[in-house]
């Protein structure tokens, strides 16, 4: 005869019922779609009379990958940005939190301000840089020959080179200010009688930062640095405005030639690979960051 | 008198109700939706949708019964939404425009254009049934003559002694090179994107046309690495220090557009929209001195690339009669002519391109026609997307100076092998 289930049990039990219908909704909404693209990943997909036709075609896919070189480009291209845009966005983050720390930066009208970049929609902002490095009429031209910096206007988006890194300032402009609130938030946590304790011990400024606010923000700088490396790994809108991947492929981030391979060349199963590339590196990351983000006794346990 | 019901009868009414609506009573016969997916102005778009024959239009829709509901998107997404719609097997249209995807979307047309009335086929060039027919079948009718031409400032030329346009690529070099000064550029194109019909690749591929050259053999497989592609890429490439530097960054045409309508460049291969566009002061600088000719000879002659606009009907259309006759109505004369008059898409009928009001309101109509008579094949496969991109990619390197106009035709000859290869 079996034993009564206990208390424990039978409280697990109803969580489990309780909670079965946010299960299968996110089931649904993630994991389906998670599955299916990873399927995909292993199939040769075309459109063919008036429907799909998949074939499975095992690892042929991510085969593929090894061998192109237009997806070599974008994965270097992708890594650059994300460590990039990772460095400069922490550290400019930092220093706003800083300003916005101090007794003359509270006003609430500086966090407002700071916000702007961030609440601009995605695709608005791309447009509103378009024009602004615009070759024959962007402001950026004019206000740097009006300066005396440049004698011509430049192509800012026609090098490779230029065009790259011009995307990752865009993209540090529009990131800098949620990371900059969460840092400050981070810097509001640190106890305000370390810093007294150091001013008796007569710290300088410079090995207060150091050796006070920097350890104490450990935590919420490694939060910003997988959040925004996460973040990095998801541009898309800004390299399809400004410069569709180009000039000569010098811009196709890893997202975007995701994208293309899968609606422009509709080589649907090579397109899921790609993606699937960026899944797990996103993966990844995630699980660092719960990780990080973890209460200190449950990651002690 | 008052009528009391219980849920009962209620229910029994309502059943009534519902199999007598079902019943097939002939007298009032409800009205046909058709649904229309398009580009939204200033692109071409159906009437109704741009500015032109809306009366024609509403006239149409009464003695038809027909809704017609438009579904319109800006030119750049139609493509995607198109592929996602169909991958899906959710695409709910019975009309689509269609720009050079025909062989991409064949399994998912009616090849309806075989069966439009000989008259109306009688009066459209034979070859704009090129780009729209796909293993021997029609799917669909193009309908707007849209061919590229060359769009020049006349004061700028006239300033350098050219009192018509360049005729070949040496006058088009030298006049492009003795043009650039006073902070203006002698030529502007677009070839920030490199893929699609106006991309970068489609560019190249109208100078293959004048040096001779073609894209695939018969087996269809590329033949163009030969000198022919090679003189075609060196000619860009040659144009370069006459060019607005900007233009590697502009991935639109309205991007190119805007600087020649501004002033700043004084000649750019463009569709023939541009004409209407740069006779308003509202957004045109250039008012009465533009000047449009066919596009200078190559060693084989002018050639150009076809925009390849063209409507076709949905294999799933629930009412494919109704569709064709929709498409029919845009191509009839007069809606053509009001195309042309209001929107500046010039007609594909050849009485209406030939219609002097027409040929008086936009003098570039009869330049098309003057095109038209040289090769304008834009080459369209199944694979166009991705070999044009390819190619494309290969073309901006050498405009860039990363390669010689050798290496980039090499290797876009190897690239797009592979792509033909693969899809077998």
């Amino acid at each position: 005869m079996p034993s009564p289930a206990t208390y424990e049990q039978r409280r697990q039990t109803a969580g489990l019922f309780l909670l079965a219908p946010s299960i299968v909704v996110l089931l649904a909404i993630l994991g389906y779609p998670i599955v299916e693209s990873l399927l995909l990943a292993f199939q040769k997909v075309q459109l063919a009379a008036g429907g799909i036709d998949r074939q499975f075609v095992g690892l042929a896919n991510f085969q593929r990958l090894v061998a192109d070189e237009t997806f070599r480009r974008a994965l270097l291209n992708t890594l650059y940005f994300a460590a990039a845009e990772v460095v400069l966005v922490v550290l400019i983050a930092f220093a706003i939190a800083l300003l916005l720390n101090h007794p003359f930066g509270r006003a609430g009208l500086f966090r407002i301000l700071l916000v702007v970049p961030w609440a601009i929609a995605p695709v608005a902002n791309a447009v509103l840089w378009k024009w602004i490095l615009n070759a024959n009429y962007g402001v950026l031209n004019g206000l740097l020959q009006s300066l005396g910096i440049i004698d011509v206007y430049q192509v800012w988006l026609g090098t490779p080179v230029s065009a790259l890194n011009f995307l990752l300032l865009v993209d540090v402009w529009k990131s800098v200010p949620f990371v900059a609130l969460l840092l400050l938030a981070g810097l509001q946590r640190v106890p305000s009688v370390l810093y007294k304790a150091a001013y008796m011990d007569g710290a300088s400024r410079l090995q207060t930062l150091m050796h006070v606010t920097l350890p104490s923000m450990r935590a919420a700088i490694a939060v910003a640095v997988v959040l925004q490396t996460i973040w990095s790994l998801r541009i898309f809108d800004l390299v399809f405005v400004l410069t569709r991947g180009g000039p000569a492929d010098a811009t196709v981030l890893l997202n975007f030639l995701a994208y293309r391979v899968t609606f422009n060349f509709l080589d649907i199963g090579y397109g899921a690979a790609i993606a699937n590339v960026i899944f797990v590196m996103t993966i990844l990351l995630a699980i660092l960051y719960i990780r990080l983000v973890r209460p200190a006794g449950e990651a002690a346990r | 008198m008052s009528v009391l019901l219980s849920r009962r009868d209620m229910l029994l009414a309502a059943c009534a109700a519902g199999a007598a609506a079902s019943l097939p009573f002939d007298t009032a016969r409800a009205s046909e939706a058709l649904s229309v997916f398009g580009p939204l102005p200033p692109d071409p778009a159906p009437p109704g949708a741009a500015k032109f024959a809306e009366a024609a239009f509403e006239a149409w829709k009464k003695a038809h019964n027909a809704q017609v509901s438009y579904d319109l998107l800006a030119w750049p997404q139609l493509h995607d939404r198109m592929a996602t719609a169909f991958a899906s097997g959710s695409a709910p249209w019975n009309v689509l425009y269609m720009c050079g995807w025909v062989p991409e979307f064949a399994a998912f047309l009616a090849p309806f254009a075989d069966d439009l009335p000989k008259a109306l086929v009688d009066d459209l060039p034979a070859s704009s049934f090129e780009t729209v027919t796909w293993q021997g079948k029609r799917y669909g009718a193009v309908f707007t003559l849209s061919l590229l031409t060359l769009f020049y400032n006349k004061e700028h030329l006239a300033e350098i002694g050219f009192s018509a346009a360049p005729k070949n690529w040496d006058e088009f070099k030298r006049a492009a090179k003795e043009l650039t000064r006073a902070g203006r550029y002698g030529f502007v194109a677009n070839y920030g994107d490199p893929a699609g019909i106006g991309g970068t690749a489609s560019y190249w591929m109208a100078f293959l046309q004048q040096a001779g050259g073609k894209m695939y053999g018969e087996d269809g497989l590329p033949v163009f690495k030969g000198d022919a592609g090679v003189a075609a890429l060196q000619m860009m490439m040659d144009l370069m220090p006459g060019s607005d530097p900007g233009s590697i960054s502009y991935a639109g045409i309205n991007d190119a557009t805007n600087v020649l309508m501004a002033g700043r460049a004084s000649m750019m291969m463009n569709w023939p929209f541009m004409w209407n566009a740069a006779q308003d002061p509202a957004q045109s600088q250039i008012v009465g001195k533009l000047g449009s000719a066919i596009l200078p000879a190559g060693p084989a002659g002018s050639a150009s690339i076809d925009g390849t606009d063209a409507w076709t009907v949905s294999k799933t259309s629930a009412d494919p009669a109704l569709a064709r006759q929709l498409v029919e109505f845009y191509l009839d004369a007069d809606v053509q002519k009001r195309q042309a008059l209001d929107t500046g898409w010039l007609p594909i009928r050849l009485s209406v391109l030939a219609d002097p009001e027409v040929q008086q309101k936009l003098p570039n109509a009869a330049v098309v026609l003057e095109q038209a008579k040289h090769p304008y094949n834009s080459f369209v496969t199944p694979d166009f997307n991705q070999v044009t991109q390819a190619l494309g990619t290969e073309v901006q390197k050498a405009l860039q100076g990363q390669k010689t106009a050798a290496q980039a035709i090499a290797d876009a000859s190897d690239l797009v092998t592979a792509i033909v290869k693969r899809r077998g």
